[in-house]
């Protein structure tokens, strides 16, 4: 799975977003991601691909700044 | 400061029935049982008891997704409750101006996040993670039902629970009461929630050995309160709340008030942790007497704790024997647990409710099942079936607790306004 698809299904999934309104320019704010549900969504990233990041990691603004987050720790990790 | 009358202007809860507020009366006046056998796939053992369950209830329909998703069970019975309550009072969800600063809810629950404690502990112990989603946390907090409402709503006044056993949620109406009456705030919402079929939970009832016996045939007629061939009670689930409203308030802006909430009694018996005692009782049913200015004669209906277990249901007729003396023989007494369960902290809530409900309809719902009266429980007008067409002016709701801990509400019939 890609990291925009994890993106889509978790917000589908958890707050009922529309697959089509989270497209990268999106600010993940708008979305309705508070705090608690960025959490939430590292959480399932993490949990999904074995991968923990760093607790002190800036949070991104936009759905493209967190599927580039998401693309980079994997690639790092294979 | 002159005290407040308070009305009650809204009504709300989650019927275990799956349909509104007049059909659960309704289906307890014709003395419809919610209760079923409840089987789940527990490991080491399924439970299979009998349970008054809200299988029907679709929190996401009742609450959005994003939500019911940030809310344990008991905190989405409870917010939906709220919902219904607040939307039955004809007051909006957003607040307009900052006429609510100083609204608040105050909330009964026994067992709060049990349940979402639980899960984790079976996906850390049963299923091999190792790690909790943050959420876990949120989920779990036994202050999430009246936290949730507060924000819901937009109340900016006090927002806390209660949890004091199966009087939670009367004892958390007696409280918000007492803040309308002294004029500290015009609205309070107060309530309770509770989910008893938390594994380690129900297991932990079962092995007080106060459960009523059941199969899937008898589990509807199983709770039989006050009866000689009674098996002991039956846990539910659930959600019920009440408005509360200074009178005037709710004149001023046309509301519908469904009775008025007179008094609140709350004492405690001081002697043991599970074994009820009469003078502790007695003392609640007189306390709230009073301070509602209402004497026996005035009273024509008490909705009992009747749980049916034979250490409380003789020392709760006991109580009423004493307090109503003479007139104890015409008072009329129903213990509707008998239909909906017990449902611990939200218990006081539901019970509150179904008495504003029988005051407002002339109606007196049953205790079901009631055909071997225990000799230890005469004394009082026992109501088997229903009763319609009757002039009632004022009712008592009592709820006695584990812990000792007791607390009656006095009711008063809008048509019988002095």
């Amino acid at each position: 799975m890609n990291s925009l698809t994890l993106i889509r299904e978790f917000l589908d999934g958890r707050l009922g977003v529309p697959p089509d309104k989270v497209v990268p320019e999106a600010t993940l704010a708008a979305l309705g991601v508070d705090s608690l549900m960025m959490l939430e969504l590292v959480f399932e990233f993490e949990d999904r691909f074995g991968i923990a990041l760093a607790k002190d990691l800036k949070s991104p603004k936009t759905v493209g700044d967190m599927v580039a987050l998401m693309e980079r720790l994997r690639s790092e990790k294979s | 400061m002159n005290p407040r009358r308070v009305a009650i202007t809204g009504l709300g809860l989650v019927s275990p029935f799956g349909g509104d507020l007049a059909d659960f009366f309704a289906r307890l006046l014709a003395g419809e049982s919610a209760i079923r056998l409840l089987h789940t796939d527990d490991l080491p053992r399924p439970l299979s008891m009998p349970f008054a369950g809200c299988p029907g209830f679709d929190a996401e329909a009742a609450l959005g997704r994003p939500l019911a998703g940030m809310l344990d069970r008991f905190a989405q019975l409870g917010v939906a409750a709220a919902f219904a309550a607040w939307d039955d009072a004809g007051l909006t969800r957003t607040a307009q101006g900052d006429e609510r600063e100083d609204w608040g809810v105050v909330w009964g629950t026994a067992l709060g996040g049990t349940m979402a404690y639980e899960k984790g502990y079976r996906d850390l112990w049963q299923n091999g993670k190792e790690r909790l989603s943050p959420l876990s946390l949120i989920h779990g907090l036994n202050n999430a039902a009246n936290a949730q409402i507060s924000i819901q709503l937009g109340l900016g006044g006090v927002s806390m629970s209660h949890t004091v056993a199966c009087a939670s949620s009367s004892i958390a109406i007696g409280e918000a009461f007492r803040r309308v009456r002294s004029g500290e705030a015009a609205v309070m919402l107060a309530g309770g929630s509770d989910t008893p079929q938390a594994y380690a939970v129900a297991r932990a009832w079962e092995a007080l050995r106060v459960l009523a016996n059941a199969d899937e045939a008898s589990a509807p007629y199983c709770c039989r309160p006050f009866a000689a061939d009674r098996s002991g009670l039956v846990l539910g689930e659930g959600g019920a709340a009440l408005v509360l409203e200074d009178w005037d308030h709710a004149v001023a802006r046309g509301a519908v008030i469904h009775g008025e909430l007179a008094g609140y009694g709350t004492t405690c018996d001081h002697s043991h942790l599970v074994r009820p005692a009469a003078a502790g009782q007695v003392r609640a049913l007189n306390a709230a007497l009073a301070d509602a200015q209402l004497t026996t004669a005035d009273i024509d209906y008490v909705n009992a704790h009747g749980t049916a277990t034979p250490e409380g249901d003789p020392v709760e007729i006991d109580a009423l024997r004493s307090v109503f003396g003479n007139g104890a023989e015409r008072l009329a007494v129903s213990a509707t647990k008998s239909l909906h369960g017990h449902l611990l902290g939200a218990a006081g809530a539901l019970e509150a409710i179904i008495t504003v409900l029988a005051l407002r309809e002339g109606a007196i719902p049953p205790t079901a099942h009631l055909e071997n009266l225990d000799p230890a429980c005469a004394g009082v007008d026992h109501v088997t079936t229903a009763r319609h067409q009757q002039p009632l002016s004022a009712a008592l709701a009592s709820s006695f607790a584990f812990g000792g801990s007791n607390a009656v509400l006095a009711f008063r019939a809008v048509a019988d306004q002095p």
